[in-house]
């Protein structure tokens, strides 16, 4: 007799192999339709926002405050020496921003000459918070709290300590998820600051471990380029804006094909330690 | 499966995942951390059968897929195979023993990062399995297998009182 068949005073049980079998071809299904497709983002999404962001949220926001009262209390007489240092420091600087005042209104007038609209200090932009990164050790992303509530939309570009960390790829109402430029699958569309010569960033997990992302295809033919050159995101990125700072070259290398080069990138930011970003909430496609 | 397994399962799995992705980053080492979802689908399985096992698993990676993964169903598959095969094991050992619960978190967790490796980076053409493995694999390994000495018995515990609790409340009906 079929097992999967009922009998009079018996509770009905599925074997767990057909129970295997039957999650199998879910699991498979969804995977193909959401490879081609997003329609389950939204009730998921909606689920998770109701019973796993609150959590994080919480979770973070004591572990915040626990770790920054413990450095408030250890580090008051380091604070005092260094209030004394400062304070020496301040009058330096008020020096040197007389100089750099003039200097800038010498930029603003050579860049009213040349009409090139702006830094990314113009662009729209919103804190938020990290309340939890990537489950496994891959890839690095990583949920921050504010969502599409807060008028944040996928693809939109993400920033700190004036670097590019990555772009959102995920949306949910209070929460979104933003992959890392450093991630292994990630690649972004970067140029030499100073030559205006395209490239492609990659995150590596190998290189990341030492401290680098990796670049390549640069055609560099002329040998302009240099080690210490800023890298930024380029204009012919169709997913980030352009002008940002992404990192420094720090090594090149010739291609065994002799035309192109790659090598290796410090990143502007320090993603070990980062705990606030800012989303900007202009978008490539929409912005001028 | 009472109301009361579905409550405990439930918040043990929500639990696990917070725990994962807010709690242990911080106490990270070296920028890894211990599997605990893998811990519970392994230890569920090993204490309760293949179904729950495969259940068990199934959502926990339903749960990464939704937060962190790329396509939903990727991890629901691994961690439900883990819960499956871990679970087929509990018929042959005794269930008392710490050592072998372990020992079989570590090899699941082994299995699980060698399946990670294979499907997310071998096929990317990143051949250089020895710095993942030492990395990557290994380091997390150690660091589950330290967790789940703490996090196996509580699991355990838990359940024999729900067992408990089930098996009185069967007998006052006969």
């Amino acid at each position: 007799m079929s097992p999967v068949i009922k009998r009079r005073g018996e509770e009905f049980t599925l074997p767990s192999k057909y129970l295997l079998f039957i999650l199998t071809v879910i699991c498979i299904s969804t995977i193909i339709i959401t490879f081609n497709t997003s329609v389950f983002t939204g009730p998921l999404n909606s689920f998770a926002g109701v019973f796993v962001v609150p959590f994080q949220k919480g979770i973070t926001t004591v572990g915040t405050f626990l770790k920054d009262t413990t450095d408030k209390l250890s580090s008051i007489t380091q604070l005092l020496d260094e209030n004394e240092r400062l304070k020496a420091q301040l009058d330096e600087l008020t020096i040197e921003n007389t100089n750099l005042e003039q200097e800038k209104y010498e930029l603003t007038e050579l860049r009213n000459l040349y009409e090139l609209d702006a830094q990314y200090e113009d662009y729209q932009k919103t804190g938020a918070r990290i309340i939890s990164k990537d489950a496994g050790n891959w890839y690095h992303s990583f949920v921050i709290d504010k969502g599409s509530d807060d008028g944040i939309q996928i693809d939109m570009n993400v920033i700190a300590d004036g670097g590019l960390v990555g772009r959102i790829i995920d949306v949910g109402p209070d929460w979104a998820k933003v992959q890392a430029i450093i991630a292994d699958n990630a690649s972004v569309s970067g140029m030499v600051l100073s030559s205006s010569d395209n490239l492609i960033v990659s995150g590596d997990l190998e290189q990341y471990r030492q401290g680098y992302i990796t670049f390549s295809k640069l055609v560099d033919d002329a040998d302009k380029v240099s080690i210490g050159d800023k890298i930024v995101t380029s204009n012919i990125s169709d997913k980030y804006l352009p002008g940002i700072l992404i990192g420094y070259i720090s090594t090149i290398d010739d291609d065994s094909n002799n035309l192109t080069k790659s090598g290796k990138i410090t990143p502007a930011v320090d993603f070990e330690h980062m705990n606030v970003v800012l989303v900007l909430l202009d978008q490539k496609k929409n912005a001028h | 499966m009472n109301i009361r397994r579905l409550l405990f399962n439930f918040i043990f799995i929500i639990l696990s995942f917070i725990l994962q992705t807010t709690v242990f980053r911080v106490f990270d080492f070296g920028g890894v951390t211990p599997n605990l979802l893998l811990i519970f689908t392994s230890s569920t399985a090993f204490i309760k059968g293949d179904k729950s096992g495969l259940v068990t698993g199934f959502f926990c990676g339903l749960l990464v897929d939704i937060f962190f993964g790329s396509y939903i169903g990727f991890f629901a598959l691994i961690y439900m195979y883990i819960g499956f095969i871990v679970g087929k094991l509990h018929e042959i050992f005794f269930t008392q023993n710490l050592a072998i619960p372990i020992l079989l978190i570590i090899i699941s967790d082994f299995v699980f990062g060698f399946v990670c490796y294979v499907l997310m980076f071998l096929f990317r053409t990143k051949f250089n399995i020895g710095y993942y493995m030492t990395n990557i694999i290994i380091p997390e390994i150690v660091y589950t297998a330290l967790v789940a000495i703490f996090y196996y018995p509580l699991i355990l515990s838990i359940n024999n009182s729900i067992d408990e609790r089930e098996q009185r409340s069967a007998k006052k009906f006969v």
